[in-house]
This record gives C-alpha cells, sequence and structure tokens, in this order.
C-alpha cells in the first residue's frame, strides 16, 4: 500500500477569492433594487391628503398617516379636543384630535396625522409635526414671511 | 520604534498609549468643543419655528456624520486587512477601534435625535425611514464588535470582521438618502441636500461645522489610543502565553529529571 502523502489539487485562488465578493455584491445590488424600486409605497411614511382614496396603500376606509399643512385660520381649540383643516397640492381634509398636539405645532406648518377617515373627517389618534430642512434666526419679519409661504 | 519592540523593551512604558501628536489632536478637540458649547448655547440665534430646541443640531448633526466617517474608515482599514492579512494585524485594530467609537457617536446621535424628535415633531420615535435605517444601521456595527468578541485566532477575527465591515458600510447610502427615496418623518438634509443648497443662517451654519471638526479630533483621538490600548492587550496575551508555555516546559523538564 502507497502510504506517501499526496498533493492535494489546490482550487484556483482567484475563483475563491472573488466568488464570495461577486456573490455578496450581487445580493447588496438586488437588495438595494428590491427596497428602493419595489417596496416604496410600503417604506413610504405617509400618504399625501390629495392621496386619500386614490393612491395604493392610502385607502380612507383603513388606518393612515396623512400629511398636509395646517390652514390658516383654521385652529380650533375646543375643550381638549383640537380641530383643523390640513391641505396639500389643492386638496382638504378635515381633522379633529382629542387632546392637544405636541412639539412645534402652530396653523400653517406641515403635519402627520394618524387615524381613519370617517364621514370625511380624518378622526386622529395622533398628530406630529413635519418640519422643514430650513433654519433661519427667529425675527419677526421672518416668522411672517415663511407664514405667508407656507399658507400661500 | 514600535510599540511592540517599545513594549518588549522598556516595559513601563507600555502602559503609555499617548504620543506628543494625540497630545496636540486632544488639546485642539478640548479648544474647538469648547468653542461649539458656547457658540451653540450664546452666540448662535434660536430658530424661527423651532425656538432653542435647534441647538441640539450641533451635537445631533457632527455626531451622526463622523459616525458615517468613523464606519467608512472601518470599512477601509477591513480591507486592507483583508488585502495584507498576512502581514498585519494593525489595520484590523484600527477597524475596531473606529467601529466602537462609531457605535458611541451613532448612539448619542439616536438620542440627541429622540430628543429633537420630541421638542419639534412631538414624539420621542416613530418608524419613519430615516430611524429605521439609522437603528438597522447602529444594530449592525452592535452585531460587528459582537463578532469581534469571539473568542478566536486574531488572524481569524480579523477575516471575519472585515467581510462584515464591508458589507455593513454599504448601509450608510441607504440612511442617508433614506429622507429622498421615501417619504420620511424626518426633515431632507439641509446641508448635504440634493439640489445643493445650505438652509442655514451663516453663525448656524460655522457652528455646526466646528462641531463637525470638534467629533472628528475626538473620533481621531479616540481611535488612536483605542487601537494602541488593543495592541498593548494583545502583545499582554502573547507574552502570557509564551510565558506560560515556557513555564510548561520547565515544568516538564524537570519531572523528566
Amino acid at each position: 500500500m502507497d502510504l506517501s502523502p499526496r498533493e492535494v489539487p489546490d482550487a484556483p485562488r482567484a475563483q475563491r477569492r472573488w466568488l464570495p465578493i461577486a456573490f455578496a455584491v450581487f445580493a447588496g445590488v438586488a437588495g438595494l433594487a428590491i427596497i428602493g424600486v419595489f417596496l416604496t409605497s410600503s417604506i413610504d411614511y405617509f400618504c399625501n391628503v390629495d392621496e386619500v382614496g386614490v393612491r395604493e396603500g392610502c385607502n380612507d376606509d383603513e388606518r393612515v398617516r396623512v400629511q398636509g399643512s395646517v390652514d390658516e385660520g383654521s385652529l380650533q381649540l375646543q375643550a381638549g379636543t383640537t380641530s383643523f383643516v390640513m391641505s396639500f397640492n389643492g386638496a382638504s381634509l378635515p381633522v379633529v384630535y382629542d387632546g392637544e398636539p405636541g412639539g412645534v405645532f402652530q396653523e400653517c406648518i406641515p403635519v402627520v396625522a394618524h387615524g381613519r377617515v370617517v364621514n370625511g373627517t380624518l378622526m386622529a389618534t395622533r398628530i406630529e409635526v413635519k418640519h422643514s430642512n430650513e433654519y433661519e434666526a427667529e425675527n419677526a419679519d421672518r416668522i411672517e414671511e415663511s407664514e405667508s409661504a407656507a399658507c400661500s | 520604534m514600535s510599540i511592540y519592540t517599545a513594549t518588549a523593551a522598556v516595559p513601563g512604558a507600555a502602559a503609555r498609549t499617548g504620543t506628543r501628536t494625540t497630545r496636540v489632536i486632544g488639546v485642539l478637540a478640548l479648544v474647538t468643543t469648547a468653542f461649539v458649547v458656547v457658540s451653540a448655547f450664546f452666540l448662535t440665534p434660536a430658530d424661527s419655528v423651532q425656538g432653542d430646541s435647534v441647538r441640539i443640531m450641533y451635537a445631533h448633526v457632527p455626531t451622526a456624520w463622523v459616525a458615517y466617517l468613523a464606519f467608512i474608515t472601518t470599512a477601509v482599514a477591513s480591507g486592507f486587512s483583508l488585502a495584507r492579512r498576512h502581514r498585519t494585524l494593525g489595520f484590523d485594530r484600527v477597524a475596531g477601534a473606529s467601529g466602537e467609537v462609531g457605535v458611541l457617536f451613532m448612539a448619542m446621535t439616536l438620542l440627541t435625535g429622540s430628543l429633537w424628535g420630541r421638542l419639534t415633531w412631538g414624539t420621542f420615535w416613530q418608524w419613519d425611514p430615516r430611524l429605521t435605517t439609522t437603528l438597522f444601521l447602529f444594530i449592525t456595527y452592535v452585531g460587528y464588535l459582537a463578532v469581534r468578541r469571539i473568542d478566536t485566532d486574531p488572524r481569524q477575527r480579523a477575516r471575519r470582521s472585515a467581510v462584515i465591515a464591508l458589507l455593513a458600510v454599504l448601509e450608510i447610502p441607504l440612511v442617508h438618502f433614506s429622507v429622498v427615496l421615501w417619504r420620511s418623518l424626518h426633515q431632507e438634509a439641509s446641508v448635504l441636500s440634493p439640489d445643493g443648497d445650505v438652509r442655514l443662517d451663516d453663525l448656524m451654519l460655522f457652528t455646526l461645522f466646528a462641531g463637525v471638526a470638534a467629533f472628528t479630533l475626538i473620533f481621531a483621538w479616540l481611535v488612536i489610543h483605542r487601537q494602541r490600548l488593543t495592541a498593548l492587550a494583545d502583545i499582554r496575551q502573547t507574552v502570557g502565553l509564551d510565558a506560560a508555555i515556557a513555564l510548561r516546559r520547565s515544568e516538564t523538564s524537570g519531572v523528566v529529571k
């Protein structure tokens, strides 16, 4: 019996090294494509006011998150209930919220309201402020400018 | 003189991880941080909508950017570690140190962001795309550090963690562009915005960049010290193992005699 050590042929080094890398890159690109292209509507945090009942995932008979700006002059606080009208792209939606919204909630500011649409009114269970990415010094003139821009 | 020869030649010097360079970086970090604190609290104006809560931005944004920098550093060092794995573990130590500091800064980003969110949005947390991807990034790197803690051969540890680091860094573009790809409660970027416009008042912007400089210096200081500390720990482990083997051999030879 021949017991002398045998030489085991090496696998091609380049193939061994690049195969996992190629697989990882493919998996990464495929993953990003799935997330970025196919899951977009599922990952979106909110529907805009003009999409309620129109866009997929924004059905008015389900719980929705709706984004729009608080109309100037529409905000009312009565007996612990907040009501206002939010608008986006020409469409408006009345909102009723049992409580006082937190954050920097005010008129002429974008908000996201969570809730269900009942008889054309969004009965909100949560209100969040979606502030812009602009930062300006506190200045009375600028506040008026920004308010007029937001509500025009 | 390398840290190895220094340790071997002068045992007392092994406890030091600082050099003149790290002392200069440390002093610069202290001075810059002091300026950022003074400017953030006393010099910069309040925001027209958010009021004083905007001051959290001077910690929140720089910690996020430096966490990205740390994770990119980890990936680059891991790439070198994989390419030169037969020569040195130095790159692996830099990768590990940078990953640790990155996780620290990412935790600060999540914490300050949560506080800022409570003051402006009215909620500490929501599962929106930016917040969720950021948390996912944080958890990924906690996992990366966990893999580094597995008790195994240092070279195997370096190889495994390098692969994870090279994959994990791909999450950063996903986090950064999450507010562009999807609708998010989190606002879009004010400085690195897609259209290139900068939407901050001048002093706010200057203080923000000073914050980035301060946290970058702190990052560099921490990483240099941490990777040197890791090198010393590896040396101690190696020296301890050599001594144990030598002792065992002497015991064995004693029995034979």
